[in-house]
């Protein structure tokens, strides 16, 4: 399995020779085929059996191996010559994050720049397949949080097999992706740069091909290309599926959609507002930039996608609060996007509320619903703990990354960006900056988080619990 | 019951007679025992049974109705001439947050600055009576944490009866603040001096009579009699009870007790060494200074008295943080300290592994324990609820108050200062600054955030739910 999929990035690394550097991937390249080879001599014999505890380990094992061959292209060409460097940005690639070393991106060669997109697109799919398809296998509750496992019957499954279930997703996938290549072409953008954005847009990662971000692009008709497809990119994934099917009921029904839209537009408009110069004159031209920026960057942070068409940091303070919040809810389970993801944020606020209606009628009993079904009590108990870890692991997080010597907003802004899987944070690290100057053991650590976060923590971190060990 | 408190506190009010503004002393009681005698006669035909919601309404109309009162002093005598500072002032004494207006404390003659002490020792008083005595009564689950009531049988109770109970408490209360006044004079502390703050350290307030607080005394021996006097009131009174009575083991075993020492250590190590400058040769009295700043500072923030001998803007982010992170989490359930409490965030973090165990091991039944006792499921998702309500508040509190014109540590900080009713923030609402300068709605607003603090949050905010006015 390990080999197949290793072959499968490795296939991919000597499909594009655009210029001298096909001649590192091919080194790429081969030594993959030759490690992938030797795994599975070595595991032939291995018992087929997987249960929780090798699925954690074999998954977690999957995103590190990744990036361990995968930053071979950029450090053997040179690129990106410090190791620690080009484990960064790679894990940045795959975990979908979009948070970056590199001070001059326009300077690296295209296979370069096509490889470290494609890392995204190769994460967001790697991601899709996973959750929805392999992890319900494993049962890891982290991410047994689609309607159809937390609510009981498994109505919403799309379809009982593994396999054709990834296959339809992976279909979903690829014609999202060609879709807003072929709009942004036509939008102006080289085909080019129209992939290499297509990739980020829907792995929801945010790695451009431009040191500027999207905010290379004046135009309104590119810039709401990709505010669209990012924001399709963190729908729930099976929904597109039962869009095809017909089942438009669904769609409708879905609560996580809904709030969804209703937090983004909400946070989207404040912002906006916020923009809008009142003193000067009144202008459609003022206002429709307003909006966009507004509606572009909320996005982009709340997809965890990570792309900036404007710094942000001189915007007014409480929208950096408004978008480091919306890094940490996320957009809808079982799409690309990463942070706390907003079922559980709706089924945690929805409890809250229970809670204070016992207190004035301690007899009742009131169930939390969503989507119509009443939710469980241990489904409950497991969200609300899932939610306490991630601020938890906020908190620690921040400490440790001041304590390496980041500033106070460095440290809120990294952690918070790197955890949730968006790109940019604030201060230094901001969409004006990257995190070149971070010091070496806060990017080892924040690959840690960008891992972590990625594989909902759980998932992870159980693996250094002592009770994971004892058999 | 209405008529009672007033006339109490009314007659505390004629007490201070030291200086010319005696006149607005004996104004303001005057309208205490009037309005107070109107209420009697208004209530003696009510029923006397009282429900929740009724609690609700009395508990947090009792705080306002006292603030609206005692500020009266101050604006009277013209101290404090602005009614919002007024306001201000008088709810974070009685809440014992000890967030302050005043630019020039020195400047108030002694019985309006005895009044603003001896306002965060009836605060103190107030809140314990409440907590340990009455809200169990109305059924407020949220105190129901102390040992006895969260898990089950009433072993931990000091006394059956809750007048008994009262009494006892109000007992200790009272030994404890003599014993640390009488400590404090020997100490080299004038009378007058020793009394404020006795009265505002055992009501973990933080109020203090000179504007550099306790760092105006440079003299060890009274930093370190205030730090363990702060310890002291961040310790579950029922505590001292078990101490009297000689039954120790009560107290070895108390998780929570062992836990709160644990923590605060921890933290005074970690800030120590941060602070520490190693480039100067080791000497112990650099050593010694090293430590009772850290400490002093640690306790201060974590029984969220308040108090502080050092600015602590001059030390690195992360001491900052970590002094966030302090006054979060409080001192014990049972005691005057605001903040989550020491109880929840530990029964939390031992939820927390309990999930990890749970993933491993599905089929294996793991209980919660505290104090050897299981503790129950409902207890847990309420103690879960609580800490996310108080974190979404903090997030909604720090966009609101950004929104106002804060900045972003200021906000952040002020919410969470408040909130746990700690008493200083970070940058311009820090240690050596004040609260004067924040905008006339942000005063308001975080009047009422400490006032919804000091009330454990769900006891204010029902009154704000629907549900609550429907019968």
């Amino acid at each position: 399995m390990v080999e197949t999929v290793a072959l499968l990035s490795a296939a991919l690394v000597a499909v594009f020779y655009k210029e001298r550097d096909g001649y590192y991937f091919l080194i790429s390249a081969g030594i993959t085929l030759l490690l992938g080879v030797s795994g599975i001599l070595a595991g032939l014999k291995a018992s087929p059996l997987i249960g929780r505890r090798e699925g954690s380990l074999i998954v977690t094992f999957i995103w590190v191996v990744f990036t361990i061959f995968g930053l071979l292209p950029f450090w053997i060409s040179g690129s990106i010559p410090s190791f620690t460097d080009a484990f960064f940005e790679t894990i940045s690639g795959f975990t979908t994050t979009g948070a970056s070393i590199l001070n001059n991106i326009e300077e690296l060669s295209h296979s370069i720049l096509y490889w470290r997109s494609l890392t995204h697109w190769i994460g967001g799919l790697g991601i899709i397949v996973i959750s929805l398809a392999l992890l319900p296998v494993f049962g890891v509750s982290g991410t047994q949080l689609f309607v159809a496992e937390s609510a009981g019957p498994t109505k919403d499954k799309i379809h009982p097999k593994i396999n054709e279930t990834a296959k339809r997703l992976f279909l979903i996938y690829i014609i999202l992706t060609a879709s807003e290549s072929i709009l942004l072409r036509f939008g102006g953008m080289g085909w080019f740069d129209a992939i290499c954005h297509s990739f980020g847009t829907v792995a929801t990662g945010g790695f451009s091909t431009k040191q500027a971000s999207v905010g290379y692009w004046d135009s309104p008709y590119i810039q709401y290309v990709i505010a669209i497809f990012m924001l399709m990119s963190g729908v729930n994934f099976s929904l597109y599926y039962f869009g095809f099917k017909n089942k438009f009921r669904k769609l409708f029904e879905n609560e996580e959609l809904k709030y969804y839209l209703i937090t983004l537009l909400s946070f989207s408009i404040i912002v906006a507002v916020s923009l809008i110069n009142f003193s000067e004159a009144f202008s459609f031209a003022k206002i429709e930039l307003a909006w966009r920026e507004a509606f572009f960057n909320v996005t982009a942070c709340m997809t965890t996608t990570g792309f900036a068409t404007a710094d942000y940091m001189f915007w007014k303070t409480f929208t950096w609060v408004l978008l480091l919040i919306a890094m940490i809810i996320g957009a809808s389970a079982g799409s690309t996007s990463g942070a706390i993801k907003m079922v559980r944020i709706v089924i945690v606020v929805k409890y809250c509320y229970y809670e204070i209606k016992k207190l004035v009628h301690p007899n009742a009993i009131i169930p939390v619903k969503y989507n119509g079904l009443i939710v469980k009590a241990d489904v409950i108990t497991r969200i609300l703990a899932f939610v306490l870890l991630y601020l938890f692991t906020v908190a620690i997080g921040i400490l440790i990354l001041s304590m390496s010597g980041m500033g106070f907003q460095e440290s809120i802004g990294g952690l918070i960006t790197c955890l949730g899987g968006v790109g940019p944070g604030l201060g230094q690290v901001g969409p004006a900056g990257n995190f070149s100057a971070v010091p070496e053991f806060s990017k080892w650590f924040l690959s840690f988080i960008m891992l972590i976060g990625r594989l909902e923590l759980f998932t992870v971190l159980v693996l250094f619990t002592p009770a994971f060990w004892r058999k | 019951m209405f008529e009672g408190v007033f006339l109490l506190s009314a007659i505390f009010v004629a007490l201070i007679y030291k200086e010319s503004v005696i006149s607005h002393f004996l104004i303001t009681s005057g309208i205490a025992i009037f309005l107070g005698l109107i209420f009697f006669i208004a209530g003696r035909n009510a029923s006397p049974t009282i429900g929740k919601r009724e609690g609700s309404v009395i508990v947090t109309s009792i705080w306002i109705w006292f603030s609206v009162i005692g500020l009266l002093p101050y604006w009277l005598s013209g101290s404090i001439p602005n009614i919002t500072d007024a306001f201000f002032e008088t709810m974070s004494g009685f809440t014992t947050t000890g967030a302050s207006i005043l630019n020039n404390i020195e400047s108030l003659p002694n019985s309006i600055l005895y009044w603003r002490s001896l306002t965060q020792w009836i605060g103190g008083l107030g809140i314990i009576v409440i907590s340990i005595a009455l809200l169990p009564i109305f059924g407020f689950s949220t105190v129901q944490l102390f040992s006895a009531e969260a898990t089950g049988p009433t072993k931990d109770k000091i006394h059956p009866k809750m007048s008994e109970t009262a009494k006892r408490l109000l007992a200790i209360y009272v030994v404890l603040t003599v014993a640390q006044v009488l400590l404090l004079v020997i100490a080299g502390m004038g009378w007058f001096d020793a009394v404020n703050h006795s009265y505002t350290t055992m009501a973990t307030g933080g109020f203090s009579t000179k504007q550099a607080s306790v760092g105006y005394w440079s003299s060890p021996a009274i930093q370190y009699i205030i730090t363990f006097f702060m310890f002291f009131a961040g310790v579950n009174f029922t505590l001292f009870y078990f101490m009297i009575k000689g039954r120790f083991n009560r107290i070895k075993e108390n998780e929570e007790f062992k836990f709160f020492i644990v923590f605060t250590l921890i933290c005074t190590a970690l800030i120590g060494i941060s602070i520490y400058d190693f480039s100067l040769p080791a000497s112990f009295s650099h050593i010694e200074k090293i430590f009772r700043d850290s400490l002093f500072t640690v306790v201060s923030m974590i029984s969220t008295t308040g108090y502080v001998t050092v600015d602590y803007m001059q030390y690195k982010p992360v001491v900052w943080l970590l002094l966030l992170i302090v006054m979060l989490t409080g001192a014990s359930a049972g005691s005057t300290a605001g903040g989550m409490k020491m109880i929840r965030v530990l029964l939390v973090v031992k939820y927390a592994y309990y999930e990890f165990k749970r993933i491993i091991h599905p089929n294996a039944f793991f209980p919660v324990r505290y104090n050897q006792h299981v503790v129950r499921d409902e207890v847990i998702t309420r103690v879960l609820a609580f800490i996310m309500l108080y974190i979404m508040i903090i997030v909604v509190g720090a966009i609101v108050l950004s929104f106002s014109g804060m900045g972003f540590l200021e906000s952040v900080s002020g919410m969470i200062t408040c909130i746990s009713d700690v008493g200083p923030g970070l940058g311009s609402i820090g240690p050596a600054f004040s609260f004067s300068e924040i905008p006339t709605f942000s005063k308001w607003f975080l009047s009422f955030v400490m006032l919804i603090g000091r009330l454990e949050v769900f006891t204010v905010l029902i009154i704000f739910t629907p549900i609550f006015w429907k019968r």
